[in-house]
């Protein structure tokens, strides 16, 4: 896959991301009820436990920072922007994979949100790492010629 | 037909082919391990931010500590009946439903409820009354049942503040009897004998079953959720912008003025 489409789908994934912790965000803020499609009090549970802040800070509002600088890590070219872009992304995951054990072994609650913000987290953290390891652009570029092209271009 | 011998220029520009081949396929290489090699580091810094978040999550990042002082000069001398505190003839009805082990629950309680009780409970313009929902897992039923219990000698108010201040992480069995000792010692003038005699009886019980209808009934599915009512006419729901003082106290004014 080339650079320019991991990009794209690194941006769509980003924006699928924000949605979900923008919902969450504003369930936190307005005081309301979480829409839970299973049903069972599971995401209320979720978000009215001590894993739903962090520092003070509730978690949505972190997604929603995290994943707002993914998508803006997708919009830039360059090698801070793919170093950023999957920093973030391998902090989301990880820290979402704490929350998933959370929700099983502490809080005995699955919220589906934090599952599919879950799964975009990793979607997003397989992306970015391949973007990281995808050769420089010059380099990709460069075609098999003389010795002084080659030199110029990958040197 | 003989296959012509290549010529000298095409044998040197064979082999500098191949050679620009080796060396493109060692810079190939070379980079992808120099990318590795960032990639490493990335994976490095998110594994020392990650277990700082867990660190912090954890430790719950606040400080649940306050004292015995401030619960017994908040709540002395306001009238307690059950899980209703202030004056019965208070125009204003303020209903919280609360579990224990909410940490929202406890962030109303120690940061809103007592300028709330001053301004409006000590003042005679607004009751409140807590139902104790016990949702969230065991814990919640067994400090819920220990709060009914103290409600039986018109203690719950201090007893669930003092509660939420020493609040521990849900649902990882830290409700104990040591644990609700520890809180109830902090509630002046409770009789603790008394208290957990009354905790396991069939009362509690009920008590914590009719807060439980009383939520089905109004559709609570969250903790806290408020609903005020005035001169006893049927209760609205009341939406605080925030969990501070100044989340509630224009709605509450406004309640107030149709008092009135």
């Amino acid at each position: 896959m080339t650079e320019r489409r991991l990009r794209i789908a690194i941006a769509v994934a980003s924006l699928l991301g924000l949605g979900i912790a923008a919902y969450l965000t504003y369930v936190h803020y307005a005081h309301t009820t979480v829409l839970c499609v299973a049903g069972g009090g599971g995401c209320e549970k979720v978000q009215n436990s001590d894993q739903s802040k962090l520092a003070g800070i509730p978690v949505a509002v972190l997604g929603l920072v995290g994943y707002a600088g993914i998508f803006g890590s997708a919009l830039v070219r360059g090698e801070a922007a793919r170093i950023g872009g999957a920093l973030l992304a391998l902090i989301g995951i990880g820290f979402s994979l704490y929350l998933t054990y959370a929700e099983i072994f502490l809080i005995h609650a699955i919220c589906q949100w934090c599952v599919a913000s879950c799964v975009v987290m990793a979607i997003l953290a397989a992306l970015t790492c391949a973007r990281l390891l995808l050769p420089d652009e010059g380099a990709a570029r460069a075609p098999s010629g003389s010795r002084g092209e080659l030199g110029a271009r990958v040197g | 037909m003989t296959q012509r011998a290549p010529t000298r220029k095409e044998r040197r520009d064979q082999a500098r082919a191949e050679r620009v081949a080796r060396e493109q396929e060692a810079a190939r290489r070379a980079q992808f391990r120099r990318r590795l090699g960032i990639l490493g580091g990335v994976v490095g810094l998110a594994i020392v931010a990650v277990v700082v978040a867990i660190a912090l999550s954890s430790s719950g990042g606040s400080d649940k500590s306050s004292t015995t002082g401030q619960t017994t000069s908040l709540f002395a001398g306001i009238p307690e009946k059950g899980i209703t505190l202030g004056k019965p003839n208070a125009p204003v009805t303020l209903e919280e439903y609360g579990d224990l082990q909410c940490p929202f629950c406890r962030e109303y309680t120690l940061n809103a409820l007592p300028t709330l009780v001053r301004d409006y409970v000590r003042t005679g313009k607004v009751k409140m009354v807590f139902h104790n929902l016990s949702f969230i897992g065991p814990d919640s039923v067994t400090a819920g049942r220990v709060a009914q219990a103290a409600g039986m000698q018109n203690k719950l108010w201090p007893f669930i503040d003092r509660f939420y201040a020493n609040q521990g992480q849900e649902n990882t069995g830290y409700v104990t009897r040591d644990f609700l000792d520890k809180v109830a010692s902090q509630v002046p003038g409770l009789d603790k004998q008394k208290l957990f005699s009354d905790a396991d009886s069939a009362a509690s019980q009920t008590g914590l079953a009719a807060a439980n209808a009383s939520a089905n009934t109004r559709g609570v599915k969250s903790t806290p959720r408020f609903f005020v009512s005035v001169n006893g006419k049927p209760a609205q729901e009341l939406q605080p912008s925030s969990l501070t003082p100044g989340g509630f106290e224009s709605q509450l004014n406004a309640f107030l003025a149709k008092a009135t």
